[in-house]
């Protein structure tokens, strides 16, 4: 047990040098990829899309609703912990909410490479229209990712002040400055912690599930110039496949940090638990996509029928039925239907990083096929798949958020540092 | 909006201008001998008449001086005939009041009458399209003269002809839908901009500020109509020589020639209903060049103008009224 004057067992960062080694390398060759990507899309404009005036939003959007969904799931997952208390879950708390702060850094980095003027990305605060659910988003983001840092300052401030008192070096530097000058680790300072832990997730909630993310799907949702988007459902569906992505985010996360970093087992009654939460949210996620499709079809609205069609039988089908059903909901579905294998760690990390690649399958299912149907007969139709450029950001982005990732999972203690083994 | 400087006008300087009015101007003893009224007055009244314009002299000396003298030279002509600028009650009342009735013109003097004269302004006139599907014959002149007037670049067509073609041979039909911006009363593009870089004018029109928008083209995502395009930044240059030279004054700013990195490349656009023209007295380029003159162009809040009355007509009807966007454009059936 450890106490207020040791630290116990803080070692973080890799366990195995040579993974160190190839992990950074990896990440440093996507970046320079993608540092080249973006010079060219930068010079170039919007030319180097494979985007048109018939299919204006394409991979940048459909990465960037992606990451909100991620960030407002695995917040949501770390309320778990710090509002509802539920046993066992502070272990992966801090988990969601670093990876929830890194994922919204992520999707502001896609929503200012979209921009046609990028110069121009601070032009929403100082030019409002109320009516716009877009400038409404901005403003909640930057609510949202206030609300993350303060949650999981709150969470770690008691072990950065262990850190920086124990530890030696750059490291201990580091935590100093993050515990803002609060050094008291008395009963009642960490009291106040909690306590302000648990109102911020409070005030959270609504942030996430309302604004942030439903607010993202009502984005979608208040066109009316696009059937498929323009339903009651859509913010909903939105707001289950954040959970449905979160979870599994933080799932995989959860393991891969432990054996990786730590070289510690794995907690298997919270695996489990987890599990059981991925396997709740894959049906209800299904199930809302199901009727969300029905009342499509059912319908018979032209518009709404076509984008349908579009997804189930067009050329791009496969994204629906191998991505999206397969990986998203039928592989994880298999995965956690059985108590032994939801105690396996590396079946749960599978079944985590397939639900994982299966949202993004979700994500361009949302943005594309709608922007493909022209909104009149007698327009051209779309064609679009993603240019090179396009990719190559998206991957250097996507490897921005992981290089922050890793070197916050090597400095910070991102384990509770009290925590006992019990598993 | 001036008309001073102004890309397309002329730039004639006024007094040769005035010049030219001269030459083509009637001598007026010439015109006054040939009737049978005294010259002599006429041109008088002539002057003073203009003094009267000027300010320089009030309507009610000029009526002193003259009334008498044209009650004697004219008779019943003067008396019957209907003249705005009569003294209500006053000395030189020249028609009585149920003359003025049965003519209906207005009994004041003429400064008062011409306070009554309206002049339209900005914020009256909703500027309006009706286009008779039943003229349209599809020759797509409408999206040449556009591209020509506006010089939009490669892939911003701010006026397409959509065509559709129904039945199978030989019982066939064709319509041709020609799709400007409809300049929507409640236009969804304008609700859903995050930075208020486009908006409805006074007159009707949906403009945008190129110099406000960031180019997230959630605009183009919202319109029902599929009328507005990104601007990425191509340009005809390689076909034609020095063609991102000449400037188009959209929105009636004139932004000069096409520049790499300049808005509004990387910009929504589209279709402003010629707004530049419309402010020398012009129609837009579309109505103008129209070969079957399938395209009415007009003042909708004017009862009595011809747009107006055509939309309102049974044959009227706006595309896709069920999005409650209420597009200023109509068509007759």
């Amino acid at each position: 047990m450890a106490t207020a004057s040791s630290l116990p067992n803080f070692n973080p960062g890799f366990e195995d040098n040579r993974i160190r080694i190839a992990w950074y390398g990896l990440l440093v060759l996507t970046l320079l990829v993608g540092a080249y990507a973006t010079y060219q899309r930068i010079v170039g404009g919007m030319a180097t899309t494979n985007l048109t005036s018939i299919t204006p939003w394409g991979a940048w959007v459909a990465f960037y609703i992606y990451f909100i969904g991620l960030s407002a799931g695995a917040f949501l997952v770390s309320t778990l912990a710090n509002v509802f208390e539920m046993e066992g879950m502070e272990k992966i708390d801090r988990d969601a909410l670093f990876a929830a702060i890194i994922a919204m850094v992520v999707a502001m980095l896609f929503v200012w490479i979209d921009l046609g003027r990028m110069e121009r990305m601070y032009f929403p605060f100082i030019w409002r229209q109320l009516t716009s659910a877009l400038s409404w988003e901005v403003h909640a983001y930057v609510a949202y990712i206030g609300v993350l840092t303060a949650e999981l300052y709150f969470s770690m401030r008691a072990d950065l002040v262990r850190v920086s008192n124990h530890a030696s070096g750059l490291r201990a530097r580091i935590a100093g400055l993050l515990t803002l000058g609060r050094t008291s680790l008395s009963e009642s300072a960490i009291q106040t912690d909690r306590s302000w832990l648990k109102r911020i997730g409070i005030l959270g909630i609504p942030l996430a599930i309302f604004f942030v993310h439903g607010g993202t799907g009502i984005l979608f949702a208040g066109v009316k110039a696009r059937a498929y988007w323009n339903s009651g459902l859509f913010p909903v569906i939105f707001v289950v496949s954040a959970l449905l992505s979160g979870t599994a985010l933080v799932m995989a996360v959860y393991v891969l940090r432990r054996k990786l970093f730590e070289g510690k087992p794995v907690d298997l009654d919270l695996l489990d638990r987890l599990g059981q939460l991925l396997l709740g949210f894959v049906l209800i996620d299904a199930a809302f996509t199901a009727i969300e499709a029905l009342i499509g079809v059912m319908s018979l609205e032209g518009a709404h029928l076509s984008a349908w069609l579009t997804i189930a039988l067009g050329k791009m089908a496969w994204s629906f039925w191998i991505v999206m059903v397969g990986l998203g909901w039928v592989v994880p579905l298999i995965l956690t239907s059985r108590r032994s294998w939801r105690r396996r760690p590396m079946l749960m990390v599978i079944a985590g990083l397939s639900v994982v690649i299966g949202i993004v399958g979700v994500r361009f299912n949302i943005v594309v096929p709608p922007l493909v149907n022209p909104v009149m007969e007698g327009l051209p139709a779309g064609d679009y798949l993603p240019s090179l450029t396009e990719w190559a950001t998206s991957f250097g982005i996507v490897a921005v958020g992981l290089l922050i990732y890793t070197l916050g999972a090597e400095v910070l203690p991102l384990t509770p540092l009290t925590e006992e083994d019990n598993s | 909006m001036s008309v001073d400087g102004a890309p397309g006008v002329p730039d004639l300087d006024r007094a040769r201008m005035d010049e030219m009015v001269e030459a083509e101007r009637a001598d007026p003893e010439e015109t006054l001998a040939e009737v049978a009224y005294s010259t002599e007055l006429g041109l008088a009244m002539a002057e003073d008449a203009k003094r009267v314009s000027s300010g320089s002299l009030s309507s009610e000396s000029f009526w002193a001086t003259y009334d008498e003298q044209a009650r004697a030279e004219f008779g019943a002509e003067y008396t019957e005939t209907p003249n705005p600028a009569v003294d209500k009650g006053g000395s030189c009342q020249t028609i009585d009041e149920p003359a003025a009735d049965q003519l209906s013109c207005s009994v004041d003097s003429m400064d008062a009458v011409a306070e009554q004269i309206e002049t339209p302004e900005e914020g009256d006139v909703r500027w309006g399209m009706v286009i008779d599907l039943q003229k349209c014959v599809g020759c797509d002149s409408c999206t040449v003269a556009c591209k020509a007037e506006n010089r939009t670049p490669p892939g911003v067509t701010y006026n397409v002809v959509m065509e559709e073609e129904h039945g199978e041979f030989p019982n066939t039909t064709r319509t041709n839908i020609p799709r400007p911006c409809m300049q929507c009363e409640k236009p969804s593009c304008v609700q859903v901009c995050p930075v208020s870089a486009t908006y409805k004018m006074e007159n009707g029109i949906v403009n945008i500020d190129y110099d406000r928008c960031i180019g997230c083209r959630y605009c183009m995502i919202a319109c029902p109509y599929g009328a507005r395009y990104l601007d990425f930044g191509g340009s005809y240059e390689d076909e034609v020589m020095g063609a991102g030279e000449v400037t188009s004054p959209e929105y009636g700013v004139d932004r000069g020639a096409r520049e790499e990195g300049e808005s509004p490349m990387a910009n929504a656009r589209k279709c402003s209903f010629c707004y530049h023209r419309l402010g020398r007295g012009e129609e837009p380029a579309c109505v103008e060049t129209c070969i079957g003159d399938a395209r009415n162009f007009g003042d909708l809040n004017d009862p009595d103008s011809e747009v107006s009355r055509m939309a309102d007509s049974t044959r009227a009807t706006q595309l896709k009224e069920h999005t409650g966007n209420d597009p200023n454009v109509y068509y007759l059936k």
